[in-house]
């Protein structure tokens, strides 16, 4: 079940949600369809490849942590400036802690929800 | 002022080609007219070069009066991601001037511009936001 929301102060912790849920399609819903994600950096997906990424890393049950440090909100685009954890467990099944501090553009739909267009989580090096 | 640039200030427009967006906006903020660059901007974007988030008429106001000390803005792309009619481009900058005693002012650090593509298809800055100080002289 997707949750959007019209208060971009909300989204982050609706997306934290989702994703400790495992839940795939309420993830993806929470992006454009142009979305662009740079989950490994230097690399953005965007389509299907992003698509199916979500429900590659969410196979493995990642916990995430995630709060907004900064957010700069026009009426229809945010930037959101992100500290967030993973920890989850890498290909050999070891226990993976991953963090940076990410950088999220937001825009909002003609719905009046909000989502990811850009989720770039290594953006403020 | 004349821009080898190819710019319309009555519909602006830093078109969707990243090392277009980046010439227009160094050659509008290296013309010292503030009132010129504030168009690359729509009229809720957010700007906070001046080390706070301004928009509208104060961000105006800010950018007439910084850019009139002729401040001498460098700028390099160290990445873009586009996904349609959004864009998050980084780059690396120079500013060099001068600061209200008249003495020689030197930033640098790196910025994050959010851009937008309007519903006419013109791309305008959204949100910038540099980091590693602010352009305001101490």
């Amino acid at each position: 079940m997707a949750q959007l929301t019209h208060d971009v102060e909300k989204h982050t912790a609706l997306y934290v949600e989702a994703f400790n849920a495992g839940d795939v399609d309420a993830v993806n819903a929470m992006y454009t369809q142009d979305a662009v994600a740079v989950w490994e950096p230097g690399v953005p997906l965007a389509g299907q490849a992003r698509i199916d990424s979500v429900r590659d890393f969410l196979s493995r049950g990642p916990r995430m942590t995630a709060v907004p440090r900064q957010s700069f909100v026009t009426d229809d685009t945010a930037l959101l400036v992100v500290d967030w954890t993973i920890d989850t467990t890498d290909e050999e099944g070891n226990p993976e802690h991953l963090e940076g501090v990410g950088l999220d553009v937001l825009c909002r739909g003609a719905d009046g929800n909000w989502r990811y267009a850009i989720d770039d989580p290594y953006g403020e090096k | 002022m004349s821009f080898t640039v190819d710019i319309d200030f009555d519909k602006p427009d830093l078109t969707a080609d990243t090392d277009t967006q980046n010439e227009i906006f160094l050659q509008v903020f290296n013309s010292g007219d503030g009132e010129l660059f504030d168009k690359l901007y729509r009229a809720d974007s957010i700007s906070n070069f001046s080390g706070q988030p301004l928009t509208g008429a104060a961000r105006l106001a800010f950018f007439k009066e910084f850019l009139a000390t002729k401040p001498k803005l460098q700028a390099e792309v160290t990445h873009a991601w586009v996904a349609g009619d959004a864009a998050l481009i980084g780059v690396r900058f120079t500013i060099d001037g001068t600061d209200q005693d008249g003495k020689p002012m030197h930033l640098e650090g790196t910025c994050t511009d959010v851009l937008r593509r309007g519903a006419d298809g013109r791309w305008l800055m959204a949100v910038d936001r540099p980091v590693a100080g602010s352009l305001l002289p101490e």
